[in-house]
């Protein structure tokens, strides 16, 4: 039995050349349908990526309750000075608390690709801002000086949009900044923002002396009990504590979540179109070796090897196709860069990430379009009748 | 029996293959008539009455608020008709995660603004008249079970009253539709100064200005003027039409566009491989008959067109089912999106555009085998074991 099996399967791929255009027909709408799902997976996963990997388990941020998002939020000076002694946070060699006022506002610059304008945050942070970025690197130039218009980009800034040159003046809102230097957080959505000192947004912006957001930084994970604690007894403030992680994943959840809703039902309707394919594509091989097939059966073969070399045969080219499309979505797409408005409703730069998890999933709906699509065929061949030898 | 019975015999002769075949464009179809009502979506608001509309915003971002004066000394400008003020209101419906599209507007000019908003007569007055009263669109009425007469505790996750609340108590005193189905109707509208008159922090500012005018020849100049007039302020402004306005916000969200071309080409090429390997395929199976028909006479052109409108009954069949299906499940979708995206469907353009791809599709499916089966030699065919 397993001989025979092997047998008529080996013969059966053997054959494939000789019906080489509906098998490459096969392979390649099936190569054409993974393709779509994971370039769809892949911007997905991307962003998660940069926003996911912005937050971090040892900083607490600190908005107004009901904010939900930075740009939402307002903190008063008093309310950051009852922070300043607030427990679990870590303090500097100097012995200050590690915290970070923060306020960003969004300014216009231009994209590269479209040339059109695309909301950008402008954040200004206080001294220890950059310890709240346990990735931050200055990669070019220095840091800003406070107290005076200058600006420090991150990378992806840079490369998504026009004009931040180090050196180049800028011009943001209604004045001209310098830019000193550039910083990467290691691909974080940090790096689509453009950094000052808080003091000038809060100057130039006509922002008096609120904050957005506080960040500080932990002592130790489990410290954001104690911090969080005393924010709830403490009368004065109204504010919410979350790790910094937990809200990033709060806020990339939306985006991430529709790309996939339609990446995911696309990807199923052109499966089933690529089902119909591979389907057609078995019921010809099957009809071209009919006569084949039933002179093995005439010569003793089984029925079973015939059913089994079909599907084999349906299963290889849809794995095939499978592969093709994800070697050629991971050429074009992986690390390609792109933009989007974020939930802080500024531009949020990613980039396209085909990861091996995608590529298994893109697989195995290969290999189950192929199965179905081999089934009945395979039946259909399992089944001939021995007179159809003397068919034409 | 005519020609249009032989096509039609032809196509079915192997039931399953047409059917399959039917399957593949069927799904092409679908997957282009959903994008496509989708991308409607997207870019409602750039057509009709939002060309002529002009729209002024913060000149550094439409985020940053411009002061109350603007409003007057907008209306100064020669030309202007109406000037309607509105603010965001970031409301939301008892959780956060209930998101409400909300303004605070003036009523009355905002109405005068927007014609193309339907108003039941007394419904109108009572909006205009009522302070703590909003006016909800038929969509975002529908979404959360609004009735007129409703009292509902709004909250904002922007602004703060001066007691530290964050909700306003409005009451619904009209639900709004709009006149031709081609503008948004999921926002709600409240009292601007029922609004501003509570605020902790923001007070008497604007996000954004609606102008229309006299004349709409005249909105370049009307738009530069205004611009001038706020020139070298704190709060410098820049004024396009509505349209513009739109395009550039939906532009931010990246480039849609060219991911829905990128998988409507992913779908119709695959369509085109099988259908066309499929077609090339059937007609090589019928070489005999061919030549059979060809020595009773039929002329090698006649034949080239039966093939083709054989692919051609195949491509309509498939792709007016699929063409059907999308504007079904369009609809279906456009009412559980009603709160994300304005409600959607499929224009004549879509669906003339898709007839077109149809025409195409079958063409190109069908030349090659027609081609073949046109050059059928009776000899050599009917000479084959």
């Amino acid at each position: 039995m397993l001989k025979q099996t092997t047998a008529v399967t080996l013969l059966n791929l053997r054959s494939i050349p000789q019906r080489w255009g509906m098998s490459l027909t096969t392979v390649l709408s099936i190569a054409l349908v993974v393709g779509v799902l994971l370039g769809f997976m892949a911007m997905a996963s991307g962003f998660r990526a940069t926003v996911d990997g912005a937050g971090s388990d040892d900083v607490a941020i600190m908005l107004r309750g009901g904010a939900m998002a930075e740009m939402n939020s307002n903190i008063s000076r008093d309310e950051v000075r009852l922070l300043e002694v607030a427990p679990g946070i870590a303090a500097s060699p100097e012995g200050e608390p590690l915290i970070s006022s923060e306020l960003y506002v969004v300014a216009d610059g231009i994209r590269r690709a479209s040339q059109t304008p695309a909301n950008l945050a402008l954040r200004g942070l206080g001294l220890h801002g950059p310890d709240m970025r346990p990735q931050f690197d200055l990669v070019e130039g220095r840091m800003f000086e406070p107290g005076s218009a200058e600006l420090v980009v991150g990378e992806s800034v840079q490369r998504e949009f026009e004009g931040f040159a180090l050196g180049d003046s800028v011009r943001l809102g209604n004045n001209n900044w310098t830019v000193v230097g550039v910083f990467s957080t290691g691909g974080s959505v940090f790096d689509s923002e453009i950094w000052t000192e808080l003091g000038v947004v809060q100057n130039l912006y006509q922002r008096g002396s609120s904050v957005q957001t506080v960040r500080a930084r932990l002592t130790s994970p489990d410290a954001i009990e104690a911090l969080r604690e005393y924010v709830e007894n403490e009368p004065r403030l109204n504010l919410e504590v979350l790790s910094e992680r937990a809200y990033f994943a709060r806020s990339a959840g939306g985006t991430t979540n529709l790309i996939m809703f339609l990446g995911w039902p696309l990807a199923i309707a052109m499966a089933i179109g690529a089902l119909a394919g591979a389907w057609n594509a078995m019921y010809a091989s099957v009809d071209a070796r009919t006569r084949e097939l039933a002179t093995l059966r005439a010569i003793g073969f089984g029925g079973f090897p015939a059913f089994i070399a079909a599907m084999v045969e349906a299963i290889v080219l849809a794995f095939f196709g499978g592969l093709v499309g994800a070697v050629a979505t991971w050429i074009l797409f992986d690390g390609v860069s792109a933009s989007t408005l974020g939930s802080g409703f500024t531009q949020i730069v990613f980039a396209f990430a085909v990861t091996p998890d995608a590529v298994v999933q893109g697989v195995i709906l290969a290999m189950i379009v192929g199965f179905l699509g081999g089934f009945v065929p395979a039946m259909r061949a399992a089944r001939i009748p021995l007179l159809a030898v003397h068919a034409d | 029996m005519n020609d249009a019975t032989l096509v039609r015999k032809n196509l079915f002769r192997k039931r399953l293959r047409a059917v399959l075949l039917m399957i593949s464009i069927l799904i092409a179809f679908l997957i282009y008539g959903m994008l496509g009502a989708m991308q409607n979506a997207f870019s409602m608001g750039t057509e009709g009455a939002a060309q002529d509309r002009l729209v002024t915003v913060n000149r550094i971002n439409f985020t940053v608020a411009l002061p109350y004066a603007y409003w007057g000394r907008i209306q100064q400008v020669e030309g202007v008709r109406t000037v309607a003020p509105a603010s965001w209101f970031g409301g939301y419906y008892q959780e956060p995660q209930n998101f409400v599209q909300s303004f605070a507007v003036d009523p009355e000019s905002y109405i005068e603004a927007y014609p193309e908003l339907v108003f039941q007569e007394d419904q109108r007055l009572a909006f205009i008249e009522g302070r703590t009263c909003a006016a909800v669109g038929q969509a975002l009425a529908t979404q959360y079970g609004w009735t007129v007469g409703e009292r509902i505790p709004l909250m904002s996750n922007i602004w703060q009253q001066q007691d530290g609340s964050q909700a306003w108590e409005l009451d619904i005193c009209a639900i709004f539709d709009d006149a031709d189905g081609t503008y948004p109707t999921n926002y709600l509208m409240l009292h601007y100064e029922y609004f501003n008159e509570s605020l902790l922090f923001g007070r008497d500012s604007f996000h954004w200005i609606a102008i229309t005018t006299e004349d709409t020849s005249q909105n370049d100049r009307i738009s530069r003027e205004i611009d001038e007039l706020f020139a070298n302020s704190p709060a410098e402004t820049s004024t396009t039409t509505e349209a513009a306005f739109n395009a550039a916000f939906m532009e931010q969200f990246g480039n849609i566009g060219l991911i829905l071309t990128w998988v409507i080409g992913a779908a119709f090429a695959t369509i085109l491989m099988i259908v066309g390997t499929t077609m090339v395929m059937a007609v090589n199976e019928r070489t005999r008959e061919i030549a059979v028909l060809k020595t009773l006479g039929f002329t090698a052109p006649r034949i080239f067109r039966m093939v083709l409108w054989e692919a051609l009954l195949l491509s309509f069949i498939g792709g007016l089912i699929g063409l059907g299906l999308a504007a079904l499940a369009a609809q279906g979708a456009s009412a559980a999106l009603a709160g994300f995206l304005p409600s959607f469907g499929l224009t004549w353009t879509n669906a003339l555009t898709a007839i077109a791809f149809m025409v195409a599709l079958g063409l190109i499916t069908g030349i090659l085998p027609a081609w073949n089966a046109m050059r059928v030699r009776i000899s050599e065919a009917l000479g084959k074991v």
